[in-house]
Formats: structure tokens, C-alpha cells, sequence
């Protein structure tokens, strides 16, 4: 049933298009003619998840299905969710403006932590049972994926099934068999156990976890035999035969992101040890550049934009941006279209290409060197050296750019004051490059930013048996920083330690942890990832009342052979792999980008991209 | 370099749009309608056009105008409005296109605005109790009210910026239903919101109001010492 939002309602509330739909390209159909509703949502504003490239591509690929309609949620602002709940609107789609609870499924795309409370939240606005237990048959499926769905543990309660891996082609054969099974009168659980037979499908509740005293894990068992032991995460074998959208909503208001976003690869050659997406995205598998002009050209026909911009975790890793971006430029010129180059590492090449692509500010420049010594950049696999540093800030500094910002890490394994102070030095290094330009080369005003925020441990990463440093560790290293930086050049900022720390018991939590997070909902958790909405104290309280303990997840070090909660979970890149980077750290040895050489971690098996297979890597 | 005005409706899909984010939606509709709009010139060029009065958020209008510089002298405007409307998005239509050659920037020549406002009434009363006190709000020779401006907010006669307020009076149920028909200054020398006219109105009456929409129906400007339709060819 469609929802009535009125004009007063609207009027009353911040940006008002965010909950109004029917922008450019959003996809009109009639609810009656399809079989299948699925609420694509996301549990962050309108802005945010606008931007985010996931759902654009699955938001199209789900409309190409004649007998599925696709819509967008997103969670509504506070001032919004207010209202909704003093006029008892329920969640909507904003297509259809029809509420959710009536669809078939509930999708939520997981890309940060931080947003847990939000898809409770979202549930609870939707009217839709909050635990898998307590969804009946008329109720809707809840499902999630993305990034965070690695370890899903921690929405187990919630989620009736997750989809681990890409999604283009495991979501067309999850929505096959939901036609095949709608309408036959079996039960919920006879549907789950159906999808829970393709790869990549993960059903928390057909599983249950036995505990040590200690609190570790004693074991993983399905309740069925048939239920699968391991869930291999799904990829995409060729990226130039995967489907990806030749048209993109385009929004009325702002949003974070607001132009073509063309995505060149997947993956990372670079296997820093600290990141998360470095290793569940591999292997790294690009799309060839005659896919990518295509793209390009249809998108920006479609859209109206005057910006693309090119995303990866890498950009400058793509193996044909040269050849790609002198050709995109060269198309785009008459049509005033910039080219917006997120991710570069600076050498001339790169710096000329910048001076090239139209939307540059010659004031800012992001670097993130993560650590500021170079043992400690050892350590983390960060693989670039001081001089690297130095030596692309002077160019840019020559080139006419004035304003660097700086991104590191406190509390990286290992990390000690001398590295900390590293930082200062290194900032300090950067100032006197600048002192070194004539005169004449030189922007006016050198600003540099020192950024830091806390290392949170994830899993599937070299760090993830790590312990995390403690708030009040991380507190007297920013303490020491700020006394260390002297000079009037540098500006330093750094994150909210409390919320990194929350962030890593989500990181790594297990699903005895899901009844504190509904409980921080209740007592009034939402958007934690928004400073002026996170409190601290009041998860403490939930933990504290759910009898979990935070530090348990957090701050304590695993050992090699503790279960952890998401071993069940089978990214291709083999835990033996994980322990020898890990052990690497400790001797500060350095593991080459896999262009140079192959580090054996596993992804191999996949037989894609640049671990052979079709395509080049 | 051809100069078209435009007339455009803004419907209920689209209403809720800011004013600047109206302009982009125009700019990547012309850019998909590959129409040879001409760009300002510079660092960030801009397509030359340029809007009429900008409308309040939530407020829908069957006047609107817009100004746009093209570089092909040859198309007609005809083309030129099909081929926008082909590109706008549901709510946005283009009703009539025409070929200009005065220069004047139509924002500093708007005058007046024709309004209907819907307002809903929830303390009982009469038609002619709103004529009494209509009549009597009109005769005061100062109506003074709070207009929030760049520097704060500030004290403002409105009197002078009503030409014509005229109502109908629905009764519905326990409550009532006045549709106000509105003429009042608009641009950039004097405007009157129609919300703060009618907060000013049921003020002086004091009853218990709700507004329910807002639709402009007519837009003037100021030329030759009258006030024309902005499409007329007099100050095309």
C-alpha cells in the first residue's frame, strides 16, 4: 500500500527530496505486473548511499528482470524518522513510496560497521520483525551483503541469509529460486535451504556455535549434514562480460558523489597488511579499456554529467590508464566532461594527467603513507618509502599545488613512540620540501594536514589475531603527536577513538554480540557513524546489560589456532597465507605487489585475472 | 548566439527541489538533450541561462521562465523545447519557447507574482467572517511583519506589496477550506512570500490555519511602466 507523505510533512523537514524519489533514471514499473519486490536498502542517508557504486550496479541489474522490481531505502534522517513515527508512516520505497513490509525481500548492502543500528532501526520503522526467529511466512526475506557480510556473525540473529561476494550473478540465481518457491506453500526454511545449495549463500541459522570457558570459540556445526561446512564468497570471472549499468540515477540534491562513477577494476596488487578490501576483493581483475570507453560514453549519454570519475582501490594500478585516460580526455573534451582521478600515486605521469583532467584544485593533494617510519611501513606492507613521499610532494610543490593532506594510523602492531614521533618528522620533511621550490614555482600558503585515525583490526587480514590498541594508548600517542608537531604549517586532526574501538568489536564480533547491538538500538543507538549521534556510554551500558564483554572482542591478541567466528567463510586467500604475512610483519620483511611477484596467497584458485585464467591482471 | 525564453511548469514530483538544484537539473537535461547551449567561459564553465524569480520549496507553478543562450542561430525554438522536454524529468515540462532579442536579465525585471494558496481552517467560521476581517486587514495603512533578511530579521510593511487578494470559502465538515487568489510584488526590489501573507493574515484573525498548497499561477514584469507577461513579445 502506497504511504501519504504530506506537503506539511515534507515542508518540515531537511532536504525533502532525499524522500521523494522519481529522479532521472529511476526505474518506473508497474508493482502488479512483477512477481518479485525487493527493497534494496541502505542503512545510511540518502547522500551516502546514493554515492555508493554497489547499488547502482544491482539497483539496474534487478530492473532488467521483467518480473522483479527494485527499489531504493535509505534510513531517514532523524528529523524525518521522527515524523514518520508521530504519523505512523511506515519505511517506504521511494519509487513506489509503497511501504516494505509487503515486499518480498529486504536487502541491506553492509559497507561500515558503524551503520548496524541503522538497519535495526530500519526494520523496526518497516513494521518488519526485528530476528530471524521471529519472522513468520507472510513476513518479508532479510538479506544483506557487501564487505562487512565477511563476518557476518554479528547480524546473525537479524539476517535471514547473506550473500558473501559479488552480487551480480548469486542475486539473479537467489531471485530464480524465489520464483520457483513463491506460491508452492512450502515454508520459509524450504526456500532457505534451496539458496543455502548455491555457493556463496550463507544462513546463520542453519549453523550454531559451541563455547570454550574461556569464551573462544569450540566449534561451527550446521544442524543439518547438508547444510555446507564451508561458504565460498562469490567473484566475477571477466569484468568485461559482467553486467553494469548503461544508466545511473541521477539525484536532485547533492550527494557525496555526484557524477558517472566507471569502475576500472577489482581488487589490489598491493597486499597492505591493514586492509580489509586488499584481501577479500581478490583477485585483482580489470576491465579492458575499449569496455571502459564504452561505458563511459553511454553513461555520460544517459546522464547528463559533466564529471566521470574512475574508482578502484588503486587507480594508478590499472594497467592501461595511460592509454585509457589520454583516450577518455581526448572524447570527452567537446563535451566538457572533467575526470575526477581519486587514489593516485604521484609520479609525473599522474601529475600530469591531473593538470589534465579538468575539475583540479591546485590546493589538495591526499596522501596516505599510514605510519611514519619506515620500519613500521615495513611492518604494515605499505610499500611506499620516505623518498617516494618527498619525491612526488616536490613535484606536486613545483607543479603548483600547495595543500597536502596526510593520512596515517596510530596504534599499528608494533608501534612504538619512536614511530609516532616518525610521523611529525615526516610532516616536518614535507614543509622543508616545499621551503626548496623557487620562489616563482610555488603556490601561495603551504597547509599541510596531519590526519590520523586508530588501526582497527579486521578479519581476513595478516592483523586480524591482533589486539587493538587501547583508548587510552591511542590517546597519549595523539597527545605526544600534537607536543611533536611544531610547526604553524601543519594542521593535525585525529578520529574519535572511541568509536574505532566499537567499530573493532564489530569487526571481529560473533553472534553473542547481536543482542547487545538490538539492545543499543532500544536504548537509543542510531547512526553511530555520525559524530553528534554517537554515544559511547550508552553502548557500554548495552554491553554491560547483555553480559558482553567489549574488551573480549577488541583488545585482546588470538592465537594461530583459535577459531574465529568467521573461519566458516572462504575468501580464497588461505589462512596459511595470512599467518606467514602476519609472521613477515614481525620480522618486518616486505611481500612484493603481486605484478612483481605471486605471494601464493591462494586467490589462485579463482583462475581469474591476474592469477591467470581469462584477461590480463 | 540566439536568445530562447522559455515557460515552464513545476509539478508536485519536482517541487521539493532547491532552487540551485534546479539548475543543475536543467543543465544535465540540455547536456542530454545535446542542445548547443552556450558556456560561460573561464576555469568552470557554466551554461548561459538564466532563471526567473526563484520559487520556495514545496511550491508548485505553471510560470516559471527560463533564459537560455544557444550557439546555433538556426534551430528553432520549437526544436529546441521538444528536444528539452524529451530530457526533463517527470513534474518539469517546457509549455512555450520564444526567440528573444532583448538582452534584459529577466531576474531584475520581475514585478508581481499571482499566487492561489490553499489553507485549511481548523477553528470554526464563516465565509463572511473572513470577509469582515479580511476587508478590515486590507484597510489598515501599515501591516507590519517579520521578514527574515541577510542581516536578521526585520520589521517590513507589507501593505504597499498586496495588489489584489481575493478568496473562496469551502466549508468541510468541522473545518473549513479557504483558497486565497493573491497578486503581490515579487523580484528583487520588493517581494512578498505568499506564506508570510497568509501567516500575517491568519495572525490578524486570529484562527488556527493550516496551508495546504502553494501554486503560482502568473509571474510580471515591469515594462513600459506596466506589468506584462514575461512571454509577451513587447520585452522579447
Amino acid at each position: 500500500m502506497s504511504i501519504r507523505l504530506s506537503d506539511g510533512l515534507l515542508k518540515s523537514v531537511e532536504k525533502p527530496s532525499r524522500y521523494t524519489g522519481n529522479e532521472w533514471n529511476s526505474v518506473i514499473k508497474d508493482p502488479k505486473t512483477v512477481d518479485i519486490r525487493f527493497a534494496f536498502c541502505f542503512p545510511d542517508t540518502y547522500e551516502i548511499g546514493m554515492s555508493h557504486l554497489g547499488m547502482k550496479i544491482l539497483y539496474h541489474l534487478l530492473n532488467e528482470r521483467q518480473d522483479c522490481y527494485c527499489e531504493r531505502v535509505f534510513a531517514p534522517w532523524t528529523d524525518m524518522e521522527a515524523k514518520m513515527r508521530e504519523n505512523n508512516i511506515p519505511l517506504y520505497a521511494l519509487e513506489t513510496k509503497d511501504e516494505i513490509k509487503n515486499f518480498d525481500f529486504i536487502g541491506f548492502t553492509l559497507q561500515y560497521e558503524m551503520s548496524f543500528t541503522n538497519i535495526v532501526n530500519m526494520l523496526d520503522l518497516a513494521g518488519v520483525p526485528l530476528t530471524t526467529a521471529d519472522r513468520k511466512d507472510n513476513d518479508p526475506f532479510v538479506c544483506a551483503g557487501g564487505p562487512c557480510a565477511y563476518n557476518p556473525e554479528p547480524l546473525a540473529d537479524i539476517i535471514d541469509f547473506f550473500m558473501l561476494g559479488e552480487g551480480e550473478e548469486i542475486i539473479n540465481e537467489v531471485m530464480d529460486e524465489y520464483v520457483k518457491w513463491k506460491g508452492t506453500g512450502k515454508s520459509r526454511i524450504a526456500f532457505l535451504e534451496e539458496i543455502a545449495k548455491l555457493e556463496g549463500i550463507y544462513v546463520p541459522s542453519f549453523y550454531e556455535f559451541d563455547y570454550n570457558e574461556d569464551g573462544t570459540i569450540k566449534s561451527f556445526t550446521p544442524i543439518k549434514p547438508q547444510y555446507p561446512v564451508k561458504i565460498k564468497k562469490r567473484i566475477i570471472k571477466d569484468m568485461d562480460k559482467v553486467y553494469y549499468p548503461e544508466k545511473m540515477i541521477v539525484p536532485y540534491t547533492d550527494i557525496v558523489h555526484d557524477r558517472i562513477m566507471l569502475e576500472v577494476f577489482r581488487g589490489c596488487i598491493r597486499g597492505c597488511r591493514f586492509c580489509q578490501a586488499g584481501f577479500i576483493y581478490r583477485p585483482v581483475r580489470e576491465k579492458s579499456h575499449e569496455r571502459l570507453m564504452e561505458l563511459a560514453k553511454k553513461l555520460e549519454e544517459s546522464t547528463g554529467y559533466e564529471e566521470i570519475s574512475l574508482t578502484s582501490l588503486s587507480t594508478s594500478d590499472y594497467s592501461q590508464l595511460e592509454e585509457f585516460t589520454t583516450e577518455l580526455l581526448d572524447e570527452m573534451k567537446e563535451r566538457k566532461v572533467g575526470l575526477s582521478l581519486p587514489s593516485l600515486r604521484l609520479d609525473s605521469f599522474s601529475l600530469d594527467l591531473m593538470e589534465k583532467a579538468q575539475k583540479v584544485r591546485k590546493s589538495g593533494l591526499t596522501f596516505a603513507p599510514e605510519a611514519g617510519t619506515q620500519r613500521l611501513r615495513d611492518v604494515i606492507n605499505k610499500g611506499i618509502t620516505e623518498e617516494d613521499l618527498l619525491n612526488a610532494v616536490s613535484l606536486a610543490f613545483n607543479g603548483g599545488w600547495h595543500g597536502v593532506k596526510l593520512y596515517f594510523m596510530l596504534g599499528l602492531p608494533t608501534e612504538t613512540n619512536e614511530d609516532v614521533e616518525g610521523i611529525a618528522d615526516l610532516a616536518h620533511k614535507v614543509v622543508h620540501a616545499y621551503k626548496r621550490v623557487p620562489m616563482e614555482k610555488k603556490g601561495k600558503g603551504l597547509n599541510v594536514t596531519v590526519s590520523t585515525a586508530t588501526f582497527v583490526p579486521k578479519a581476513f587480514t595478516p592483523f586480524q589475531w591482533e589486539a587493538q590498541d587501547s583508548i587510552e594508548n591511542v590517546s597519549q600517542k595523539q597527545m605526544l603527536l600534537k607536543e611533536r608537531i611544531r610547526s604553524k604549517q601543519i594542521t593535525y586532526n585525529y578520529h574519535e577513538n572511541k568509536l574505532s574501538f566499537l567499530e573493532a568489536v564489530f569487526a571481529r564480533g560473533d553472534r553473542r554480540i547481536c543482542k547487545a547491538l538490538i539492545k543499543a538500538w532500544e536504548l537509543g543507538c542510531k547512526f553511530d557513524g555520525w559524530g553528534e549521534y554517537f554515544k559511547y556510554d550508552i553502548w557500554m551500558k548495552a554491553f554491560e546489560e547483555c553480559g558482553v564483554d567489549p574488551y573480549f572482542y577488541a583488545t585482546r591478541k588470538r592465537e594461530y589456532d583459535e577459531i574465529l567466528p568467521w573461519d566458516h567463510i572462504d575468501i580464497g586467500v588461505s589462512k596459511k597465507f595470512l599467518i606467514n604475512e602476519s609472521k613477515k610483519a614481525y620480522e618486518e620483511k616486505i611481500t612484493p605487489n603481486c605484478r612483481v611477484n605471486c605471494g601464493g596467497c591462494g586467490a589462485a584458485v579463482f583462475e581469474s585475472g591476474i592469477c591467470g585464467g581469462n584477461g590480463i591482471g | 548566439m540566439a536568445n530562447i525564453r522559455t515557460k515552464f511548469k513545476r509539478g508536485d514530483e519536482v517541487k521539493f527541489i532547491s532552487h540551485l538544484d534546479l539548475m543543475k537539473v536543467f543543465e544535465r537535461a540540455i547536456r542530454r538533450a545535446r542542445l548547443p547551449i552556450a558556456y560561460s567561459q573561464g576555469f568552470n564553465p557554466h551554461p548561459n541561462m538564466v532563471f526567473g524569480l526563484p520559487l520556495s520549496v514545496g511550491v508548485t507553478s505553471e510560470a516559471e521562465y527560463g533564459d537560455f543562450e544557444i550557439t546555433d542561430e538556426q534551430m528553432s525554438v520549437n526544436e529546441f523545447l521538444t528536444r528539452l522536454n524529451s530530457q526533463l524529468p517527470k513534474g518539469l515540462e517546457i509549455i512555450a519557447a520564444k526567440a528573444r532579442k532583448s538582452k534584459d536579465n529577466i531576474m531584475a525585471l520581475i514585478a508581481a507574482s499571482r499566487y492561489s494558496v490553499v489553507v485549511g481552517i481548523n477553528s470554526p467560521c464563516t465565509e463572511k467572517d473572513i470577509k469582515t476581517s479580511l476587508n478590515k486587514y486590507l484597510a489598515q495603512n501599515e501591516i507590519i511583519v517579520k521578514k527574515r533578511t541577510k542581516s536578521g530579521i526585520k520589521d517590513t510593511n507589507i501593505r504597499d506589496m498586496i495588489f489584489d487578494l481575493n478568496f473562496e470559502y469551502k466549508p468541510c465538515g468541522t473545518f473549513s477550506i479557504v483558497k486565497f487568489s493573491m497578486l503581490v510584488s515579487a523580484g528583487s526590489k520588493a517581494n512578498l512570500k505568499p506564506e508570510l501573507l497568509i501567516d500575517s493574515i491568519f495572525d490578524f484573525m486570529k484562527l488556527d490555519y493550516e496551508i495546504e498548497r502553494i501554486h503560482r499561477e502568473k509571474l510580471f514584469i515591469m515594462a513600459q511602466n506596466q506589468l506584462l507577461d514575461p512571454m509577451d513579445g513587447l520585452v522579447l
